[in-house]
């Protein structure tokens, strides 16, 4: 098994993993949703809420808020000492406390104050609700870790995908340098200079043939590598993409390795 | 309503991108573009922001006037 990372910037990591099957591939991907923890609002306490916004709608757009997790300092409240009452070891408390007084006011995720300097939104712009001068609202939020098993808002993951990597390869011998495929190609796959027909960024195929289609002496053939592919990750911002992809890797391992012992036993 | 959190199809975050996107194109830029540099690639989070309608100025208008009713019967 490799794996070459091909394209990793803030919140997004492209990765080639070859040596590998579909089945592998598939349970990574599953994996890094609904396995991997994140942390989430999950509770919501309103003592005060004069807006617009019913209080089930308000705790429900907390709740969808991506929180920054502190993996390490965060027990699941299934295996917390406290058996899921809630302590400082598996809860997190956020309050907002927000009152327009002159004019009309935009309450931001980045209101939220935290009990823990860790557990912050991962992005302080996303609007809640606009209030009305005189409108206050009073939250008191407790957020927990999850996993995406319970509730997508526990996902650290937005999309995670992954497809075949693409083979395009070109019969010059009967190629008659139309320039069909050039046009067709939503990717812009094929680049035609002079006389030569060439590939480009190949990763980016989508393998939708339509280049095979239109081309009239069939000179283009696309296959795909069965045992490599190429996963697109993009996270939410609780975890780093990185961290995510290994954290998935160790429950994987640890899921495997039950199921063989298991296995074993019978 | 307000802008929704996250999308409905794959649950990016779009909802702290809104303002920006709002900004840019009241300016008289391409909602094509704007999305693009936004990072949302994707046409279920294009949709979230091309399709959104902000209502919640006109329910204010109503609520505004309750809260001062209630203020001055206080």
């Amino acid at each position: 098994m490799e794996v070459t990372i091909i394209y990793m910037k803030d919140d997004v990591c492209h990765f080639l993993i070859e040596g590998v099957d579909v089945a592998f591939a598939n349970a990574l991907r599953r994996t890094m949703l609904t396995r991997v923890p994140s942390m989430a609002i999950d509770e919501v306490l309103i003592l005060e809420n004069t807006s617009v916004m019913y209080d089930e709608m308000l705790a429900h757009r907390l709740g969808l808020i991506p929180l920054v997790t502190p993996l390490e300092d965060y027990n699941h409240p299934d295996e917390c000492d406290c058996e899921g009452k809630g302590c400082s070891l598996c809860q997190c408390t956020l309050t907002l406390e927000v009152e327009a007084e002159g004019e009309e006011k935009l309450v931001y995720s980045g209101d939220l104050m935290s009990q823990d300097p860790k557990v912050v939104p991962a992005s302080d712009k996303i609007p809640l609700v606009k209030l009305a001068p005189g409108q206050r609202i009073i939250i008191e939020a407790y957020a927990r870790l999850g996993t995406g098993r319970e509730n997508a808002k526990f996902q650290p993951v937005s999309t995670v995908a992954y497809k075949y990597v693409p083979v395009v390869s070109i019969d010059t011998k009967a190629c008659d340098r139309c320039g069909v495929c050039v046009e067709i190609c939503p990717k812009k796959i094929f680049r035609l200079e002079g006389d030569v027909l060439s590939t480009q960024n190949t990763l980016e195929c989508s393998l939708c043939e339509l280049c095979v289609k239109e081309c009239e002496p069939n000179a283009i053939t696309i296959d795909s590598k069965p045992d490599s592919f190429l996963f697109k990750v993009e996270s939410t911002g609780a975890l780093e993409p990185t961290v995510i992809i290994e954290k998935a890797l160790d429950i994987l391992k640890e899921r495997i390795r039950i199921a063989l012992d298991f296995a074993n036993l019978l | 309503m307000i802008i929704p959190v996250r999308c409905f199809t794959c649950g990016k975050v779009v909802a702290d991108k809104y303002e920006e996107f709002r900004r840019q194109v009241r300016q008289g830029a391409d909602p094509a573009e704007v999305l693009d540099n936004l990072g949302l690639h994707r046409y279920c989070c294009r949709r979230m922001l091309l399709a959104h309608i902000d209502i919640i100025d006109s329910f204010m208008a109503f609520a505004t006037i309750g809260a001062e009713e209630a203020k001055q019967s206080e």
